[in-house]
């Protein structure tokens, strides 16, 4: 008998609301890992990954995270991985990796108890990204707002980075 | 207190990103004897004062660093990309 596959999301849980701070897992839509030679720029990929509504996040020289709210099928991706071909490699991170939003004025201070990276908006700036330990769960931060950040985790670690966030928020109940 | 490493990529980061794999130095010709790859495999100074090492920037930007330190004091005189000044292969 043929049984169809049931999408359980990694984070099926409802917004935490402190005051000054909310935090919410993203939808489960879109993350694909681009891979390009070192010191290459993302030109030749933001105007494609706009057309797919997706947004691009730096992760490391070469590499970044295209990441979008809705569930891009499998023809699409394989078009938009054959149109990005000459300039970046795409690896399907979709259900490897989970995202959660940060965003309220106290989001810098909550996130500051995890890792060493500067957060003040002149050494982060708006759209700025970049990979660091929060406690021991490594994650990329990018900062969308002034006030609002976005993590991505490993789908594995996302229930623990939840908590953890949880625990860290815990003082702005 | 956490022990910072300025990655060239991320900027000042705590050693628990890191993983140090160990000294830096030059791989010997393929047709060197087998006494220089010995030294060169297992052989390793154990200097007090400035070291270079291998360092991974395991839980940031996955980039292998070089990274100069002084083994007593940990200051660091310099971290710089592995691949820098080589041709990187994509």
């Amino acid at each position: 008998m043929p049984q169809s596959l049931t999408l359980r999301p990694a984070l099926a849980r409802l917004p935490l609301q402190r005051s000054g701070l909310r935090i919410e897992a993203l939808p489960e839509g879109t993350v694909l890992h681009l891979l390009a030679p070192v010191g290459s720029g993302p030109a030749g990929l933001t105007a494609e990954l706009g057309a797919s509504g997706l947004s691009l996040r730096p992760v490391s020289p070469g590499q970044w995270f295209a990441v979008g709210d809705a569930v891009l099928s499998n023809t699409a991706r394989a078009a938009l991985a054959a149109r990005l071909k000459p300039a970046a490699e795409v690896v399907d991170q979709s259900h490897g990796r989970v995202r959660i939003a940060l965003s309220g004025p106290m989001a810098t201070r909550v996130l500051a108890k995890g890792t060493a990276a500067d957060l003040s908006l002149t050494a982060f700036p708006i759209h700025h990204a970049t990979t660091t330990l929060i406690g021991h769960i490594a994650a990329h931060l990018t900062r969308i707002a002034e006030d609002r950040f976005e993590l991505i985790v490993l789908r594995g670690f996302a229930e623990s980075q939840w908590e953890d966030l949880d625990r860290m928020s815990a003082e702005f109940g | 207190m956490a022990s910072l490493l300025p990655c060239p990529h991320c900027g000042p980061r705590p050693r628990e990103e890191f993983t140090v794999k160990g000294a830096a130095q030059a791989r010997p010709a393929p047709d060197a004897s087998p006494d220089v790859w010995f030294d060169y495999v297992y052989l390793r100074d154990n200097p007090r004062g400035a070291y270079a090492e291998y360092w991974h920037h395991t839980s940031g930007c996955r980039r292998w660093l070089i990274v100069t330190r002084d083994t007593a004091t940990h200051d660091v005189f310099d971290s710089r990309d592995a691949a820098e000044g080589r041709e990187v292969r994509a």
